[in-house]
């Protein structure tokens, strides 16, 4: 065998290992396969045929190199086909960066999702979930509640009159105001059921107040009353603490202040700490440190003699929040007419 | 009520380490809110059962009592130099006639004045509270007013007719022009204080310009006395006019300060040099009340709070806010002093001991639960359950006012005299109660459709009024496209997408319904609007509404011209139907189905009811279904005439149907269809 013709073979050997690394696309590989290949211009083609002019005793020897280098490319080729054809961008590929069909879908407005998330925790404490009219009668708004007529409350809640009362189909009494409270549905409750009494009544209420960026005529509150034997003031506490704590999803210190409101006594109302700056004090929080997120107390003992309560037996507590103003710090809006526009590019940044 | 701290720090000895900070912060822990502190002035908003701290005494008393030192009640005050020689007696040169009970008490005092200005601490301590100063002898009354919370009025004697003082009421249509130049036309229901011959004051609101005193009187009479809260109240309502005076006697003044007042203001007179007492203090006080007395029980203190306050807190916090308390063995006996009029009961008691105590102190505990809870309300689930529904397919809740325009609502209501129109509207876009959800859910589309915002699609759930009373339903608005996508062309929604929501709710609620065309929705394009019907055991009721809206009407709500609304409204009392949870379940077929399809021509205006009422009629119980799925007219169908394509389902529960016997149903139905309507298959 001479060096010459063998050291031909493992030349060409080399040149396809670099020829084959070289190549990136199927086109590549079959020009490839091509000059190396081809029944008439291959390469090894050609080595084959020069075969038959080397000395007869060398001929057999090469003739099994050739042959051994002609299977190496082929099986080389093959593998490479077979790889490329793996990672090929198939026929009838989608462009799936192009935007998807959604399915329709709406939103709870942010006022019922506030709601909502009030009312679940309570019903998890046991509280059972009461409905009531929208349009109420003077005594379940004002008498039963400890405002008699010109008592001095009734102007803290400057009440909406009806032109000409409306019959109200489950009692004697006509309806002839827009409920300023959601109290009512509490004397309600308790006319119709004895304690203990554990109930929240969350709806829709109304006050002659101008529609500004503060003030609205009608907003949302949520009212919960507690009646039993031995029902305390602290019992008021831990029970809003935990509501505080579950509502806002952190330890949040909190803070009551005595106030004053006639159906209850102690009355108090509940602060938590800003969220917005942790009790440093900011804007939000007129730079107190405090937000007020309800009003809450002791119901006195003048409306559970109203709805036939033994008072010396029976001691309760009662609290109410307005939904809006628990909305306005869970989303950041500074402006309360947002909840009732309706636009759809606010509404729409609301959680599903 | 403003109140500067160095006046509180004369009637109180607050500690000199407090500054002005500090003691807001204090008299805010117990009840009064700060609304600002101005240098040494705090703004303190006083509750409507507190008149007695409409007063720097009474702010001062809450301050010494949150700071436990020593303040009005118990400081030992020498009685104003006056004061020690000061007869009080019936006897005066202006007799003084109560006619009316309204008027409880009425004490008087004569005093020669020279009228001028005030000394200018006066003056200012005046300014600093917002009031402004006039002259010594009204400074006074004023400066009276802010300390004690009694308010109090000079006349000026040489313009009384009689001399003479007489309360009673005011004659109908009788008139005077009040100090503030304004000309008052009196009812028979106002007190007031009249002289011998007219009304000089209206009682406890304001004096008469007539009698007022001025650079040339020289002797007044100076008038302390206490009214009815509920006729002051009255009166200054219904004559709009709100003043210092009328908030103090309105929500109760201190019936026993009526001479302690005016003993200080005459005091105060002669301290600075305005004048000096004349003659006998006049006091009519015709029925003198004892002093309430409460017993206070441990037991209910402690069951009320849920905490355990000392004896010596409880006795120290009510002794220092004027209530004289009898230890008697673990409870108490407390008087109250005249100036509470808020504390009647127990309950006040245990307040007072729990707001000076502090409520922050009472431990946090749980309340037990004794008895099994309740389920929600069932409306309360049901609103739950459809905004889930309603949210899930593809419409966006919406929060409207209960209360709209008159107009926005007119179209909607049964008639004008069903609409709840509200006696005192903030204003004419709030003046109705909504008789339907639409006019709100029409408004906020609009609104939304004037942003560019093209594709709305809103619900609501709620009352609605009418005087019927209130029901509760829900509404829905549907405009612009069906579907956005860059794959094909936008559709827009039609009386078709109104129509599936309705029946998604009936189907959620298991309740069976059927359309009809309606005729007396005023607000729906004629011809484009449906009623939704319940059987009910034989009885059928309305329960709903949709239909295409009116073009005027959409425009008339802001619009643009050529939108399509469609819309529907559901009551909701109509669906307590089904708790989804106990809907029990039909088995699953067990064989197979056979499908015929059936293309028909009908006449136009014979509605698609109508052809499956007959098919069921005329089809064996192996049909389960009847389903539309092409409606065509044009090319090859005579104009009055539509090409209806219907699929039949027939199934047998028991066995496999055979060809034979799904054929002559097939053929039975044909020819039913040919002799009720007279319809001819397609193709044929
Ligand atoms: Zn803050």
């Amino acid at each position: 065998m001479t060096p010459m013709a063998a050291s031909s073979i493992e030349d060409l050997s080399r040149q396809f290992r670099a020829a084959l690394d070289a190549a990136s696309s199927p086109a590549d590989l079959k020009a490839l396969r091509d000059d190396f290949l081809s029944r008439k211009q291959g390469r090894v083609t050609a080595l084959v045929k020069s075969i038959a002019t080397a000395p007869p005793e060398e001929r057999r020897a090469l003739g099994s190199m050739a042959n051994a280098l002609k299977q190496e490319i082929e099986q080389a080729l093959d593998a490479r086909d077979a790889a490329m054809l793996a990672t090929a961008r198939p026929k009838d590929t989608v462009d799936v960066s192009l935007p998807a069909r959604r399915p329709w879908v709406g939103r709870r407005h942010p006022l019922t999702q506030v709601r909502e998330r009030v009312e679940d925790i309570f019903m998890a404490m046991g509280y059972q979930v009461v409905a009531g009219p929208e349009i109420e009668d003077d005594w379940h708004n004002f008498e039963a509640l400890n405002m008699p007529a010109a008592h001095p409350a009734r102007d803290m809640q400057d009440t909406l009159y009806l032109s000409s009362p409306v019959p109200a189909p489950d009692n004697a009494r006509a309806a002839t105001l827009l409920r300023t409270h959601t109290s009512g549905m509490q004397i309600r409750h308790m006319e119709a059921h004895d304690p203990p009494v554990r109930i929240i009544a969350p709806g829709r209420v109304y006050r002659r107040d101008n529609f500004d960026a503060t003030h609205t005529p009608m907003f949302t509150q949520v009212e919960g009353l507690v009646v039993d034997e031995n029902i305390s003031l602290g019992d008021l506490k831990g029970t809003l603490n935990a509501f505080a704590e579950e509502f806002f999803d952190a330890k949040v210190a909190t803070r009551f202040r005595p106030s004053f409101f006639p159906y209850t006594e102690p009355s108090a109302e509940l602060d938590v700490e800003c969220q917005g700056c942790s009790g440093r004090g900011c804007g939000l929080c007129k730079h107190t440190g405090w937000i007020e997120i309800l009003g809450c107390g002791m119901v006195h003992p003048a409306v559970f003699e109203a709805v036939g309560y033994d008072a010396n037996r029976y001691t309760g507590f009662a609290f109410g929040m307005g939904i809006e103003r628990l909305a306005l710090r869970l989303y950041g809006v500074d402006d309360i007419r947002m909840f009732y526009e309706n636009d759809l590019r606010f509404l729409e940044q609301i959680a599903l | 009520m403003k109140a500067p701290v160095s006046w509180m720090r004369e009637l109180a000895d607050l500690p000199a380490s407090a500054g002005v900070n500090d003691i807001a912060a204090a008299v805010a822990g117990v009840g009064f809110e700060v609304a600002g502190i101005e240098g040494d002035v705090i703004d303190f908003e006083i509750t409507a059962n507190r008149p007695d701290c409409l007063s720097v005494r009474g702010l001062a008393r809450e301050a010494a009592t949150a700071f436990a030192v020593q303040g009005p009640e118990s400081r030992v005050q020498g009685l104003p130099a006056v004061a020690r020689g000061a007869k009080v007696g019936p006897e005066s040169e202006v007799p003084v006639t109560i006619e009316s009970e309204l008027c409880g008490r009425y004490a008087l005092a004569l005093a020669d004045v020279t009228v001028g200005p005030s000394p200018a601490w006066l003056a200012d301590r005046l300014t600093a509270c917002g009031i402004r100063p006039i002259n010594n002898v009204v400074d006074v009354t004023n400066y009276m007013l802010l300390e004690m919370g009694q308010p109090m009025h000079a006349f000026d004697v040489a313009r009384l007719a009689g001399p003479e003082i007489r309360v009673r009421m005011a004659r109908a249509g009788e008139t005077l022009t009040t100090l503030d130049r304004q000309a008052r036309t009196l009812d028979a229901s106002m007190l007031v204080i009249a002289d011998g011959a007219r009304a000089v004051a209206i009682a406890g609101v304001m004096g008469g310009a007539a009698s007022e005193v001025s650079a040339a009187t020289t002797r007044i009479a100076l008038e302390s006395a206490w009214f009815q809260p509920a006729t002051v109240r009255a009166t200054s309502k219904r004559l709009g006019l709100k003043t210092e005076a009328a908030a103090r006697f309105e929500r109760g003044a201190d019936l026993e300060a009526a001479t302690a007042g005016l003993v200080c203001a005459l005091d105060l007179l002669e301290r600075i040099g305005a004048g000096h007492r004349v003659g006998r203090i006049t006091d009519r006080f015709p029925s003198p009340g004892a002093a309430r007395t409460i017993t206070l029980l441990r037991a209910h203190l402690d069951r009320l709070l849920g905490d355990q306050v000392p004896d010596a807190d409880v006795m120290r916090i009510l002794t220092s806010l004027g209530f004289v308390v009898t230890p008697a063995h673990t409870d108490w006996h407390v008087r109250v002093p005249s100036w509470r009029v808020d504390v009647a009961r127990e309950a006040d008691l245990i307040e007072e001991v729990g707001r000076h105590w502090g409520v922050n102190r009472v431990p946090a505990t749980f309340p037990a639960l004794r008895t099994a809870p309740h389920r929600a309300d069932a409306g309360v689930l049901r609103a739950r359950r459809i905004r889930r529904l309603l949210c899930g397919a593809g419409l966006q809740e919406a929060v409207t006012f209960t209360f709209i325009e008159h107009v926005a609502a007119e179209p909607f209501a049964g008639g004008p005299a069903s609409l709840v129109t509200i006696a005192n509207p903030l204003s004419e876009k709030f003046a109705v109660l909504r008789p339907s959800m639409l006019p709100g859910l029409l408004d906020a589309l609009s609104y939304n459709r004037r942003r560019d915002i093209a594709d709305v699609r809103l619900f609501e759930a709620g009352s609605v009024f009418s005087m019927q009373g209130e029901r509760q339903r829900v509404g829905w608005v549907l405009s612009g496209s069906r579907l956005v996508h860059w794959s094909q062309p936008a559709a827009e929604v039609d009386l078709f997408d109104a129509l599936g929501v309705a029946e998604l709710l009936a189907d959620a609620f298991g309740v069976t319904c059927r359309f009809e065309p309606a005729a007396d929705a005023p607000w729906c394009v004629p011809g484009r609007v449906a009623s939704l019907f319940v059987d009910d055991g034989g009885a059928s009721r309305r329960v709903g509404i949709v239909g295409q809206l009116l073009p005027s009407l959409t425009s008339a709500r802001g619009l643009p011209a050529g939108v399509t609304v469609v819309a529907g409204e559901l009551d909701l009392h109509e669906l307590h139907g089904t708790d989804a949870a106990l809907q029990r379940v039909t088995p699953l077929p067990r064989h197979p189905s056979v499908q015929r399809d059936l293309s028909i021509l009908i006449d136009a205006g014979l509605p698609a009811a109508a052809v499956r009422g007959t098919i069921r009629a005329s089809a064996p119980a192996t049909l389960v279904d009847v389903r539309e799925f092409d409606r065509y007219h044009g090319t090859g169908v005579p104009t009055d005439q539509v090409s209806l394509s219907l699929r039949l389902t027939f199934r047998d529960r028991d066995r496999t149907l055979t060809d034979v016997e799904v054929q002559q149903a097939v053929e039975a139905i044909i020819e039913a269809l040919a002799r009720t309507h007279g319809t001819t298959l397609r193709g044929n």
